[in-house]
Order: structure tokens, then sequence, then C-alpha cells
């Protein structure tokens, strides 16, 4: 069924009004200036042209998406989704034209007064170094065109969308993380003049071309990947055996691929991937607490300071700041570092053992605020150096046949991450498949139902706060470890955003979740150094488009996919009036 | 004998009024007995205080001649008895079978250590945990087992949610069941097949059974003995016939013009 011509206009608008504000928005923050360096294919399509048509691009691919309205779906054909993309295009480039005239009317100087990213480059970059005129007529048609092509795209189907959709992000990111591929590539002692050019930094076109069908075979491989693993999954539960390819075997090219980067990626993006690390287990750790347990905890940077201080307190050797320092080698700290992370866990966890929700999340914030202002006290001055904080924490060193490790360095400091990383996540995942992990899930949908089951539930939630802090506070050994000295500026609220949006991002309850999350909110600002200046604006960005487009997130837990969209679920059944499954006689029934 | 379960003069107050006053009540090894009594009469409050989630104001209850008044509800579980809820309340996101390995939990020992390195102890526990759950589920024959044991509780429908429920609750060994409202929801053939099966926990696995229901086809279908509550007071027991024809009970539902008349 189509659409009543007003409902489309009036989407259409809707959409353009949106892709408008977003892209003035992105303009006036100086944001589309920043990248207008970083080219990404040839040298006329820097990433800020990009984001110039990012919006009406992204307008226009959601709002031709089909909608379910009383029962019915509505589906746009081409001819109106390719209308309906073009206004959108039209009124997000219509916008920006009227605000190059604005600004040319009152003067630059003027505007700069309010807007100080308004300058003379941005201008430029608007009407693509062109006159204004001239300029400003090909950034609208260009947006027009963008529109346009992205609403057909978006009434594709999805068979022949995925390998396009994937092909273009594949150009993008290859694109984007040039220098970390280019890097790679050249440590591989690969040409790469082919795939970057020399002098604009960007890809080639033939390279922009290979990226292009290499993300459509990808998609292609993947999707009969799994349409295989769906008929062998079938024929295996008919023969009730395993797995033809035991999935362990998959392992081992991964973790060759883990046990290499260091070395292709050289220094500088070996510190990102350690930074990437520590935020791995503080995502794993709040994983356990949040999304296992169901208990919100706002507060985690209190176990990240727990576990830096601890380490920088018993590792410190000579006068750190610190009235104490045994000098304990890095490998005996970190346990007594877990014992005192786990005393604090439970500290944390015993009052607030009676509280639920939103009051749990008040309360373990007010915890972690705690936390910063103990270590800036005067009152343990003594012990954890106050407002200076604590110096000259050592690094771990070895020495392995003469030759010596300094585990401060970024390379060997990722494979120390590495490790920590990987028993976290060994112990996660043991954990989730257990009596214990049934008992914190059970807990997590209905807490005294748990209880009248035969869960305690006093028992179990101590428990999830002291393993959260115990993988957490590792996490703060390794920040320990990396920057060598501490000060209490560095143990802020933000850490624990950064800790829940990395979980939320990925999908809550899910291992796979947190490394992505953790690589994408914690890795890509730190390989695109543009980025830095813009990462809260980013960060609040894309937690609204995952609540909004898939609040299970990017690799979900089975299990919480279904409490989202249970109502959906729901919904559908009753709008397709598909009846419930009749309960059918069995063998066991007739016996009877 | 002492008796299974041994309630005296259990009171519960919620502000001023008294859902439960001075109730005596005791429940022989193997007996199945019906608690009825109007909307507010304080069944309910009755299962809650015996299972711990209310606290009482006075009174005792004695299960296996030992005191539960004090324990979490937790503990009360591991001690042998088990509930279901008057509306149902399934963990829904979790799968048939894992919800009925919930029930489990109580007659398990793994702890964080054996769980990560998963020693053997952990890892038969585990596989008994699991068929454990999966007999339990067999009770009610191919309604909740073969594919259904994967599918999340929530695509249940309603009377299979029920089904879900008894089965989480026999998943925790109870001595005693405490079923609320069992039939509620059901249609008349769902309903016959469930006082059949009633019957069938008690003959099979043994159980003591106290039960809350309103349909009074079940409650002469399964009831050894009958109890009426009113205003958290016990009016009538005794067989179902006696009950049922008892002058208070009679007042107690319909008013006491039509008790006289």
């Amino acid at each position: 069924m189509t659409m009543a011509r007003s409902e489309l206009r009036r989407r259409a608008v809707r959409a353009g009004l949106l892709a408008a504000v977003a892209i003035v928005y992105l303009c006036l923050v100086g944001m589309v200036q920043a990248f207008s360096t970083r080219n990404i294919v040839g040298g006329n399509l820097p990433l800020s042209r990009i984001l110039l048509l990012l919006p009406s691009a992204v307008a226009a691919s959601l709002a031709v998406r089909p909608r379910v309205r009383g029962g019915v779906t509505m589906e746009l054909n081409m001819g109106e989704a390719a209308g309906a993309g073009a206004s959108i295009g039209l009124i997000a480039g219509a916008a920006v034209a009227v605000g190059i005239g604005i600004v040319n009317l009152i003067g630059q100087e003027a505007v700069r007064g309010v807007f100080n990213a308004v300058t003379s480059a941005l201008m430029l970059t608007l009407t693509l170094q062109r006159s204004t005129v001239v300029g400003t007529a090909i950034l609208v048609a260009l947006s027009t065109a963008t529109g346009a092509l992205f609403a057909l795209a978006g009434v594709l189907a999805p068979r022949l969308r995925r390998p396009i959709v994937t092909g273009l992000t594949v150009v993008l990111l290859m694109g984007m993380l040039q220098s970390v591929v280019r890097v790679m590539l050249v440590q591989l002692g690969l040409a790469t003049q082919w795939l970057y050019s020399v002098t604009f930094g960007g890809l080639t076109y033939l390279g922009a071309v290979a990226s292009f069908a290499a993300g459509m075979a990808a998609a292609r491989l993947w999707a009969l990947r799994r349409e295989a693993a769906a008929a062998d999954a079938a024929e295996r539960a008919e023969a009730g055996g395993r797995p033809r390819i035991p999935r362990a075997m998959l392992l081992v090219p991964v973790g060759f691929v883990l046990l290499a980067l260091p070395a292709l990626l050289g220094t500088f993006l070996s510190a990102v991937l350690g930074q990437v690390g520590i935020f791995v287990l503080m995502g794993l750790g709040l994983n356990i607490v949040v999304g296992y347990a169901g208990l919100l905890d706002l507060g985690y940077v209190a176990f990240f300071a727990v576990g830096a201080y601890a380490t920088g307190v018993l590792t410190a050797a000579v006068n750190s700041g610190s009235s104490l320092h045994p000098g304990l080698p890095f490998l005996l700290a970190v346990p007594i570092v877990v014992l005192i992370a786990v005393a604090a866990g439970l500290l944390i966890g015993g009052p607030v053992l009676r509280l639920r929700g939103d009051y749990l999340a008040i309360v373990t914030l007010g915890f972690g605020e705690i936390a910063r202002v103990l270590v800036t006290s005067d009152w343990l001055k003594s012990f954890l150096g106050g407002a200076q904080g604590l110096i000259a924490i050592p690094a771990p060193t070895m020495s392995v046949g003469g030759l010596h490790i300094d585990f401060r360095n970024p390379q060997p400091f990722y494979y120390l991450a590495l490790g920590f990383c990987l028993l976290a996540a060994f112990v996660s995942w043991r954990l989730a498949n257990s009596r214990v992990g049934r008992a914190w899930n059970a807990m997590r949908e209905d807490e005294q139902v748990a209880e009248a089951m035969g869960v305690s539930t006093v028992r179990y939630k101590l428990l999830a706060f002291a393993c959260g802090a115990a993988i957490g506070s590792l996490g703060g050994a390794l920040f320990a470890v990396q920057i060598g000295s501490l000060a209490p500026s560095s143990f802020v609220f933000f850490i624990s955003i950064q800790s829940l949006a990395i979980i939320i991002l990925g999908g809550m309850g899910s291992i796979p979740g947190v490394i992505v999350g953790a690589l994408v909110l914690v890795g890509l600002p730190g390989f695109l150094t543009e980025f830095a200046e813009y990462q809260p604006l980013i960060y609040g960005a894309v937690l609204v488009a995952i609540m909004l487009y898939r609040p299970e997130g990017l690799i979900p837990n089975v299990r919480r996919t279904r409490e989202l969209h249970e109502e959906e679920v729901e919904q559908d059944a009753w709008l397709e009036g598909v009846p419930e499954p009749a309960p059918s006689m069995t063998l066991g029934e007739a016996v009877e | 004998m002492t008796p299974l379960l041994e309630i005296a003069g259990l009171t519960k107050r919620f502000g001023g009024l008294a859902a439960l006053d001075g109730l005596d009540l005791a429940v022989a090894e193997g007996e199945i007995v019906s608690v009825i009594g109007p909307n507010g009469a304080g069944k309910t409050t009755l299962f809650n205080t015996m299972t711990g989630l209310y606290g009482p104001d006075q009174g005792d209850v004695r299960f296996e001649g030992q005191s539960v008044v004090g324990l979490k509800p937790n503990q009360i579980t591991r001690l042998g008895i088990s509930r279901t809820f008057q509306t149902v309340h399934l963990f829904p996101n979790m799968t048939v079978l894992e919800n009925a390995m919930v029930g489990q939990h109580c007659r398990g020992r793994a702890g964080l250590v054996s769980s990560v390195l998963r020693l053997p102890a952990q890892r038969n526990e585990e596989e008994r945990i699991r068929d454990r759950a999966r007999d339990c589920l067999s009770f009610f024959g191919g309604r909740l087992s073969g594919y259904r044991h994967d599918q999340p509780a929530f695509t249940l429908s309603y009377a299979n949610r029920r089904r879900l429920e008894i089965s989480r609750a026999l998943a925790t060994e109870p001595k005693l069941l405490l079923l609320d409202e069992p039939t509620a929801g059901m249609n008349p053939k769902e309903t016959l097949e469930l006082t059949d099966q009633i019957w069938r926990l008690r003959k099979d696995r043994g159980l003591t059974i106290l039960v809350i229901e309103h349909d009074m086809r079940v409650v002469k279908g399964v009831s050894d003995r009958v109890v009426a509550l009113d205003y958290g007071k016990k009016i009538a027991e005794g067989t179902y016939e006696e009950v049922a024809h008892n002058e208070r009970v009679i007042e107690a539902y319909l008013g006491r013009k039509a008790a006289a008349g």
C-alpha cells in the first residue's frame, strides 16, 4: 500500500528540516572545517564535504523506510522515494545556502562575534572553493542529488542494499583510517601507492573501487555464510551432532592478529590500543554489574581510582608523594590491588543493597564523587599524595635472555593490557554461563521472584559489585603503569560515563560488544586526532542514534534483544493476526 | 506426629487493617488443603507471610517443627516451601529451560571460583541442574518440552506460563507447594487438566499442597480439606461439603440476606 501524498510531503519536510538543523549545527561548531584536510577519496573529497552531505543522506534513507500504520505496511515506490529524498536534500542544502547568504549580508566579522567557527576558510569550504553564487548552487545541487540517491538506496531490497551500504562504509573507513591502514601495509612490506595517494593522502580512485568491491564481496560472503550456518545448524539439530569446524579453531587466526598488531601498528597506534585495553577492562567490569546483574552503577570510576592508587602506592619504591613506598613488584601487587578493590566493592555494595533503579544510580554516583574527594583530601594526603597526586610509579620490567622489556613502552604495554583483557573476558564468559550468571540474570529480571525461588539477592548483589570492582581495578592498575603518575583530576565522572557508554554502544551483557564499544569510543578518537575536540559531541550523537535505532547495541546479547523487542514481537503477532500455536497432542499426552 | 506445617496465631497488619488476624492452621504431610475466601480475605497475604516476603506482626509459622519467621525468602525456599504467584511472575526473557534451572539454584553449590575454572564438580552439578529442570518441565507432557525449552518465557501462552511457574516451583524440590490461584485465566478444559495434575503432584512426587482457588469445581476436585478465610480469620474448616454449606461461608461470599434467605 502506498502512502497518502500529504503524509509523504510532511515526512520529507520534517526529515529535511532535521537534516538542515544538523548540517548548520556541524558548520557552526567548526566540525566541518576541522575535517577539511583529511581527504577520503581523491583530492576532491575531504571528510568535510562528506560531512556536509551526510545529514541529507542519513535523513533521506531513514525517511523512506517502510512504516507500519494500523497493521498495514506502507512502502514507497522508487519515484516517490527519489522525490522525497531530493526534497530532503534540497531543504538541507537550501538551509546552508540561506546561512551563507546571511553571513555575506551582515559580514563575517559580525557573525564571528557569536559563532567563532565562521571563518573565511569555512565559507570557502562551503562554497567548494568557488565563487559564492556558483559554489552555493553546486552545493545545493549536490545535496539534492545525495538525498535522492540515498532515498533510492533506502527502498532497495535488503539483498541489494546491504552490500552497497557495506561497500560505502568500507570506503569511508579506509579513508578515515588511512594512517592506520597505511602503517600496517608498510610494516607488512606491501605497496601502498595504488591504494593511498602520496600527494593528497586519501584513497586513490583505484583504491576506492577496490575497497568498495571488497566491502560488497564481504557483505555477500557474510550473507551466504549465515544462510549456510542456518542450514548447517538445522541439520545439526536433526543429527544431534557438533559443528563441523569447532569454533575454537576460528580463534587461532584472531589470536595471531592480536599478537602481531603492535609490530604492525608501530608505537603511536599501539599506545592507542593500550588505552582501548584499559577501557575494555572497565567495560567488562561494569558489564557484570549493569549488564548481568542489572545494578546501574554511575560511580564506577571509584574502582578505577582504587586500582590505580593501590597500584601506585604498592609498587612505588622511592618517595612518590605517599609515605608508604614498599616497592612491591607489579605482579605481586596486582593480587593485592584486586583484593583491595573487592573490599571496596563490598563496602559500596553493602549500603545500596536495598536500593533499586534510579535510587541506586544516584547513590553510586555519590560514591564515585566520594572517591575523587578522598584522593584529593588532605586527610589521606600522606598516603595518596592529596591534590599533587602520586609520582614516580615504576613501570614493571622484565628481562628475557638479556633483552630488557619496559612495560611502559607502548608495545610491551599492549601485551600486558591484552593479557589482562583476555583474563577478564574469560572470567566474564565463564560466569555468564554458570549458576552464578543465571542467578544474576534472574535477579535482573525480577528481584523479588528470584529471591522467592531461592536466590540470595544480598549475596549475588555483593558478588556482582565485587567482581565488577576487581575487573575495573585491573583497568586502574594498567592506567597507573601507563601514566607513571596519578593526579586526582584523572578520576572524574566522565570515566564512569565513558564505561557505561561503551557497554550501551556494544550491547549490555555482551562481551564482544564491550570490545567493539571500546574500540569505537576510545580507539577511533585516538586514531583520528581531529576528532578529539568533538569527542563529547560524537559520544552524545552516537548514543542517541544507538538508543533510537538499535537499543540492544552493536553486538547484542541475545537475551537483551528479546527484552527490548518483546513488545514489538507481541505487536507484530497481534497485527499479523498470528494465533498462538495451538497446544498439540504429543506422544506423552496421548499415552496418558 | 507433628504436622508438616503449623501456623499459630498469625497476624499481619497493614496500617489499621488486619490482613491476617490470629490465624491457626495445620497441614499434615501428604495433604492437599484449599484456602478459599472472598477477595481481600487475606489468602495471598498468608502465602506471602509464610514465604518470608512479609514479616508477621504476631504468631508463628513452623515448618517441620522449625520456625521460619524471620528467615529470608531464599532460606525458606531452601527449607522446602515453594510457591507460585497469583499474577504470573516468570523471568520473561530467559528461556523456558533457564526459568526452571533458576528453580534448581537453591539445590546447587557452585560458586565463583568453581564456575570460572569449570571444575568437574561444577560440571556435574550443572548437568544435574539441567536434567532436573527438564524433568520438572516434562511433568506437563509435551507442553513445555522439546523445542519449547529454548523459547523465551514471554512467548508462552497464558496457560503455559502458569504451567511453567509450577514447573519452576517444582524445580526447587519443595516438600510443601503453595499454589496461588493456579487455574485463574485458564479455559475449562485446561482447568480440568490442571485439577488432575494437582492430584498427580501428590501421587507421583509426594508433595503436600496448599492451594488458593476461586473455582469451586477445582476446590471440590482436589481438596482433602478446605479452609475458608474472611477478614484474616478462619471462618470454617472441614471437607468441601461441610465448608460449602457452612452458613458463615455463604454469608461471607454472598452477604447476610442471602444467607438468611
